[in-house]
């Protein structure tokens, strides 16, 4: 988790202005063993710990009601559903529409969009997926709204970023020796692009994995249910394990996206 | 009952959970500032303690803001302070982050020439060091600032204070009429609050940045 | 130098060619027209802000023209595809804009692939080409751009633009960046490249040495890209077509021309006094007054110049030729410029400067009158060629 807020510019950092939390992989081409292995172990403990101590407790019946198999298996897929849904919209729709703002014909559309990205950020998480449970009614349809619209604004702005600082000689280069704009962006841009792009899409993801406990209010489950339950029976142990299944997960969505950051950023950089 | 009926009628409860809302964010701003700028000082300082202070922030702000604020519950109960110990874990990266790099980013150059000078350490640090990096660790707590207010009404479910509530209550009544109101009232308190919010840390930095680097 | 006195066929013309960027008072590129002819290597230089680097974009429209034509191999390609052009002209520009996800390989084989080469061929040409930039395949094909010094990275910019065999290579400011010495040598191994491959080189620079230094002919270029002047580097230093061309050549137009010609393409002085080491003191005090000269030049029994005596050296008892007399220093070789030679006469503190083949043994010696000679006859040479062909008026001797 070797990540970085606002190393540059603060006024160019991505996400500085807008209260998305930015991560930067350093470009360590070596990692140490601590990086490469800390994180597994330390859920694997974690994950371990929470599982021997509820295992020897004596479980009364309500806490029966959440903590067992079938309800936590439920709820983790959920979980994972909206994530994984979510993330893909977010990256079908960030994605394009960055590389489409990059463009030179598109130039005028780059500030009101950023300010339009950044206003909204401003929304908090909680009232953007109420309010578009106002319009649309509770279900898994409008918390993915929710959540795509919420987990945008660092992919849409790490795809620009990532695209702009792409040094201006390799694409003159590359024009001039006679590669299409087509191919210029495929061959070189986007592969330069990557490992921020790729930061932004670990950005969203932390992001959705958070925002999706929110979900349950809305009837679309996942793990937020068992934190809330944990709450509102008064019951610690059905609270922590809701706490550690979903701390557990945004911790091992970060750390799998930031090896897949590492192993898709090409060479030579 | 139309929004601003509904306005006319509750301004009074809106403005005091506004109140309560700004209190939240402000002492945890207060604590993660007086917290996270020496951790970033620190951090800059020392390359052995800096993976472990960047990581540990960064793992906190990695954590799902409900599993947070919910961990400590056990602790302290519900209410203000599991509200607040949450949101202070929360807000320590930016500013933590912005520290560490508005102090890397001070040229080597004016370092060795006010070491050259006969600057001690701290001196540096106060003279030199931390005036060259202001804009950059305002802009840490501006981020920071704009994180916590949005995560401030997730501390409804812990019992906590501020415009959360107002939300809250509109989710609990949803289908009923008029709940809509309070989601809409709720969430543009918020908005409010984080723009203007915005807007006051753009004049911060702008009068407080030395003005031969503004 | 490598001017082909072999053919005259005209590679590229280009025709009242004209860039005028929106909401620009003027052009940036008036009106150029010139023609480079197969395998020459025309410069052009001119001051920042000339529009040298807008004209070279123009040729593979990079940038497009607002008027005029561009004539490639006899085909107007002023409308033709782009892409289709630019894969025909190689580019070389400073930066080198080698693509740091590639390896060299994949960098070199850019455009063949473009093109459609199969594999086969693509890595038979890159092994080729790293060889023919002197750099060894098999230790640098997989490496990437970052794993290479400045020079090393240049050498591979040029090799891939060769790559697809281009019959034109433009070249922007291709040395630029790199530090003095190795920009030397990479200068040297260019033209060295050069006479084998005879390519078409159009080479944008500001620096006017480098112009002289590359240039079959120069192009120099003022405000709008109107040209000044457009001749060889001899022509140039000798004769400044105007007032603004001295002075971009700048004062040391003289000792620039100093670098355009050879030892060897010079009379040097084959009456300097020379005798053997094992000769008798007498016989050498008979034969230096003999001559013109304050010294006589020993050498050893290979014909290698040793040591420089004079007559008192020569009338002391128990004269040694292994000790007395100066040492002979300030040897150059035939191919070395005059420059190179006066550098050496002057810094070895004696009036002349000995001339030795590549086995070291002696041909004769230059010194500062050879040198004047020489300039004067250059001089000479090209005012009567423009008083032949020129307006008399603009000829200073």
């Amino acid at each position: 988790m070797a990540t970085d807020t606002a190393t540059e510019h603060p006024e160019e950092t991505i996400g500085a202005q807008t209260g998305t939390p930015v991560k930067i992989e350093t470009s360590s081409t070596h990692r140490s063993l601590i990086g490469w292995f800390g994180m597994p172990v330390f859920l694997i403990l974690i994950l371990g710990a929470t599982y021997i101590w509820i295992q020897g407790r004596e479980l009364d019946s309500i806490e029966q009601r959440v903590l067992n198999q079938r309800v936590l298996t439920e709820k983790l897929v959920e979980h994972l559903q909206l994530v994984a849904v979510s993330t893909a919209i977010v990256i079908a729709i960030a994605i394009p529409l960055g590389v489409i703002l990059t463009r030179p014909f598109a130039r005028r559309a780059v500030p009101i969009t950023l300010a339009i990205a950044n206003g909204g950020q401003a929304i908090p998480s909680l009232g953007l997926i109420t309010i578009v449970v106002i319009w649309m009614g509770i279900g898994f349809t409008p918390v993915i709204i929710g959540l795509v619209a919420y987990s945008a604004l660092p992919i849409l702005r790490n795809t620009m970023v990532g695209l702009q600082q792409v040094d201006h000689s390799f694409i003159k280069a590359s024009r001039g020796m006679g590669l299409s704009p087509m191919q210029v962006l495929m061959q070189v841009e986007l592969p330069l692009a990557i490992p921020v792009m790729i930061a932004g899409i670990r950005t969203a993801l932390v992001i959705n994995v958070g925002t999706a406990t929110l979900a349950t209010f809305f009837g679309a489950g996942g793990l937020g249910f068992v934190i809330f339950q944990g709450i509102g029976l008064n019951r610690d142990p059905v609270l922590i394990t809701g706490v550690v299944m979903a701390s557990g997960l945004a911790l091992l969505v970060d750390y799998l996206a930031g090896v897949a950051g590492h192993f898709l950023s090409p060479r030579g950089l | 009952m139309t929004f601003s009926e509904y306005l006319s009628n509750s301004y009074e409860n809106l403005i005091e959970l506004s109140l309560e809302h700004l209190q939240l964010v402000a002492i945890t701003m207060l604590i993660a500032t007086a917290v996270g700028v020496p951790l970033g000082i620190l951090a800059h300082r020392s390359s052995v303690l800096r993976p472990p202070i960047m990581s540990t922030t960064s793992f906190f702000l990695t954590i799902p803001s409900l599993a947070l604020f919910a961990i400590f519950i056990p602790v302290f109960g519900l209410g203000s302070p599991p509200a607040i110990v949450a949101l202070t874990l929360y807000a320590l990266l930016p500013i933590v982050g912005n520290t560490v790099a508005g102090l890397s980013s001070v040229s080597p150059a004016i370092v060795k020439a006010s070491r050259g000078m006969g600057m001690g350490s701290w001196r540096r640090l106060g003279l030199v060091e931390l005036p060259l990096a202001w804009p950059v660790i305002v802009t840490g707590l501006r981020v920071s600032t704009q994180v916590t207010i949005g995560i401030a009404a997730i501390a409804v479910f812990v019992g906590g204070p501020g415009l959360g509530n107002e939300i809250f209550r509109g989710i609990r009544s949803l289908g009923n009429p008029g709940a809509e109101n309070l989601v809409y009232g709720g969430t543009l308190a918020i908005v409010v609050i984080a723009l203007a919010f915005d807007g006051a840390f753009v004049l911060v930095r702008r009068f407080t940045t030395p003005r031969g680097i503004r | 130098m490598t001017q082909t006195e072999s053919s005259n066929e005209v590679m590229i013309e280009l025709d009242e060619l004209t860039k005028h960027f929106p909401g620009q008072a003027n052009p940036a590129v008036d009106k150029l027209s010139l023609t480079v002819k197969k395998g020459e290597i025309v410069v052009f230089v001119g001051p920042s802000g000339c529009g040298k680097t807008t004209s070279m974009e123009l040729v593979n429209r990079l940038i497009e023209p607002t008027s005029g034509r561009i004539i490639l191999e006899g085909e107007d390609v002023t409308n033709s595809d782009p892409d289709e052009l630019r894969r025909r002209i190689g580019y070389v520009i400073q930066e080198t804009g080698l693509l740091p996800h590639r390896t060299i390989a994949h960098n070199i084989a850019t455009v063949p692939k473009l093109v459609g080469w199969d594999k086969q061929r693509i890595s038979e040409r890159v092994d080729e080409l790293l060889t023919m930039v002197g750099m060894d395949p098999d230790v640098y094909r997989n490496r990437y751009p970052k794993e290479l010094s400045g020079g090393q990275r240049q050498r591979v910019g040029v090799a891939r633009a060769m790559a697809a065999d281009p019959p034109l290579m433009l070249m922007d400011e291709p040395f630029g960046a790199i530090d003095p010495i190795t920009r030397e040598r990479l200068q040297n191994e260019f033209l060295r490249l050069q006479a084998q491959i005879q390519k078409t080189i159009i080479f944008v620079t500001h620096d006017i040495d480098e112009a002289i230094k590359m240039g079959d002919r120069i192009v120099v270029l003022r405000d709008q890209s109107h040209i000044a002047q457009f001749d060889t580097p001899e022509a140039i230093l000798t004769n400044p077509a105007d007032d603004y061309v001295a002075d971009f050549i700048g004062s040391g137009a003289s000792l620039k021309r100093l670098n355009l010609s050879r030892i060897r393409d010079i009379e040097m002085a084959t009456d300097a006094p020379i005798g053997r080491m094992d000769e008798p003191a007498d016989e050498l005090a008979r034969r230096l007054d003999a001559s013109e000269w304050s010294a006589i030049l020993l050498l050893d029994d290979r014909k290698r110049p040793t040591r420089w005596v004079n007559a008192q050296d020569l009338r002391r008892p128990g004269f040694d030729p292994t000790t007395m007399g100066l040492k002979a220093r300030a040897v150059v070789e035939p191919h070395a410029t005059l420059s190179d030679a006066l550098n050496e006469l002057i810094s070895s503190n004696g009036g002349c400067a000995i001339v030795a083949d590549g086995d070291g043994a002696y041909l004769g010696v230059v010194d500062l009158e050879t040198i004047m000679a020489a300039v004067r006859a250059m001089r000479e040479q090209h005012a009567r060629f423009y008083l032949a062909a020129k307006n008399p008026d603009t000829v200073e001797v």
